[in-house]
């Protein structure tokens, strides 16, 4: 053991590839925990856009209709639902991998490892919950709105604020994605590698 | 202290608080592995096979006691350190083979050499050589799930020398397999131990193990009962 230098390596990009093996192979699990995101991230973005369809036909039209602000509140209350559910998904994706975590620490993996796969496959979940969400969410306050607005009313947003709102919603996807999913990925982690081995399901 | 030794446990002991009871799983225990010996590790269930297969594997600390692999105490370790041992010293082998069921036998074999910090495609590479060794060339893009256990337990070898260990842990590695594919398994293995020169420490109940073996240590109650030769 002596001259050599005694480190392992893991990458973000084998964390990567890792990660995307996991969500392509297990696609149920990331799909509850992507429609969890994308439902409250349309949500969200239908809102958002109402909102400024409604100011947007206001300054063409002279109208004065707008969003009631209890609807915030509402859209706060489903993403907090979201996060609570994808913790609770993750927390049992992390029983269903004991073994697996053991195995992975057997062959060299650090907790630090370990944290980092679990954290990476919920930020690509996040991300991709983020702009699912944004299209539905798009669809959604066209739809709503377009009656009372014309549904031309998309054409006269710029296309740059559209790009604006695509990139914000999506990173608080991938925030909340993150929060829902660093106490079970600390607590994948953690686990003494004898103890992970012995867990039987 | 002997190079040709591998392994040396020094009064090792290892307790487990259960409640108010304390369980001594492993009592006192001094045993020197040597460089390329096959040593079988025998006893009744809970006789410390696998705390000692645990200790010995550094996945595990001792109550008391030392585990030296190669003239270095691994409980002097950092996390750093241990995480390099179990990834280049240490090849481990289980009764229920613990594939990574989403992986295919290559990326299976694959992943330690990830962790040694070997590229991507020289890893891959190697797996494949390593999975036709073990006589599985033409499965090597097959998911665990779609393989028998002799087959999943062959992946789970080339595995185990995917980052050319010097030591070879099996804990019942022919516990969940068949007759025939049990043979065929400690053939493989008994070949890998004298033509690589392995050091090979399986724990085992099954007597074509223990009859390969060039020692048998026989446990009872956490301490070694008697040490015989193959």
């Amino acid at each position: 053991m002596s001259g050599e230098k005694r480190m392992v390596y893991f990458t973000v990009r084998d964390a990567y590839r890792l990660g995307i093996g996991y969500i392509r192979r297990r696609f149920q699990r990331t799909a509850i925990n992507v429609a969890s995101i994308a439902l409250a991230n349309s949500f969200l973005t239908s809102l958002i856009l109402t909102d400024l369809f409604y100011a947007t036909y206001n300054k063409f039209q002279g109208g004065s209709i707008g969003v009631d602000a209890y609807q915030y509140w509402l859209v706060a209350v489903a993403l907090i639902v979201s996060v609570v559910g994808i913790t609770n998904a993750m927390l049992i994706s992390v029983y269903e991998r004991y073994r697996e975590i053991g195995t992975m620490k057997c062959i060299g993996a650090l907790d630090q490892h370990i944290l980092m796969l679990f954290l990476i496959e919920s930020i690509i979940q996040g991300a991709a919950g983020g702009v699912i969400g944004f299209i539905f969410g798009v669809v959604a306050a066209i739809v709503s709105s377009g009656f009372t607005t014309g549904f031309d009313i998309i054409l006269k947003i710029p296309a740059i604020s559209l790009l604006g709102y695509l990139l914000g919603t999506t990173f608080l996807s991938v925030m909340l994605s993150i929060i829902a999913s660093i106490y079970p990925a600390w607590r994948a982690s953690k686990l003494p590698p004898v103890e992970a081995l012995s867990y039987e399901l | 202290m002997s190079y040709d030794t591998v392994i040396e446990l020094r009064k090792l002991v290892r307790y487990y608080t259960m409640g108010d009871e304390t369980v001594k799983a492993l009592d006192s225990v001094d045993l020197d592995i040597g460089r390329g010996e096959y040593v079988s590790i025998v006893g009744p269930s809970g006789s410390g096979k696998t705390t000692l297969f645990n200790l010995i594997g550094g996945l595990d600390k001792p109550t008391e006691g030392n585990v030296f692999i190669d003239g270095v105490d691994i409980s002097q370790l950092d996390a750093y350190e241990l995480a390099w041992l179990r990834c280049r010293k240490i090849g481990y082998i289980f009764q229920s083979f613990n594939l990574i069921q989403v992986l295919t036998a290559l990326e299976n074999v694959a992943l330690p050499t990830v962790f040694a910090g070997t590229p991507h495609d020289e890893g891959l590479k190697k797996a494949e050589k390593l999975l036709a060794s073990v006589g599985l060339g033409k499965r090597i893009h097959h998911r665990p799930s779609e393989l028998s256990a002799g087959q999943q337990q062959r992946v789970a070898i080339a595995r185990a020398l995917a980052n050319d260990p010097a030591i070879i842990l099996a804990d019942e590695p022919t516990g969940n397999l068949d007759l025939q594919t049990g043979i065929e398994i400690i053939d493989l293995l008994h070949g890998l131990n004298k033509m690589k020169g392995l050091t090979l420490v399986a724990a085992t109940h099954d007597l074509k193990m223990i009859k390969a073996s060039d020692r048998i240590v026989w446990m009872r109650d956490g301490q070694i009962e008697k040490i015989e030769r193959g």
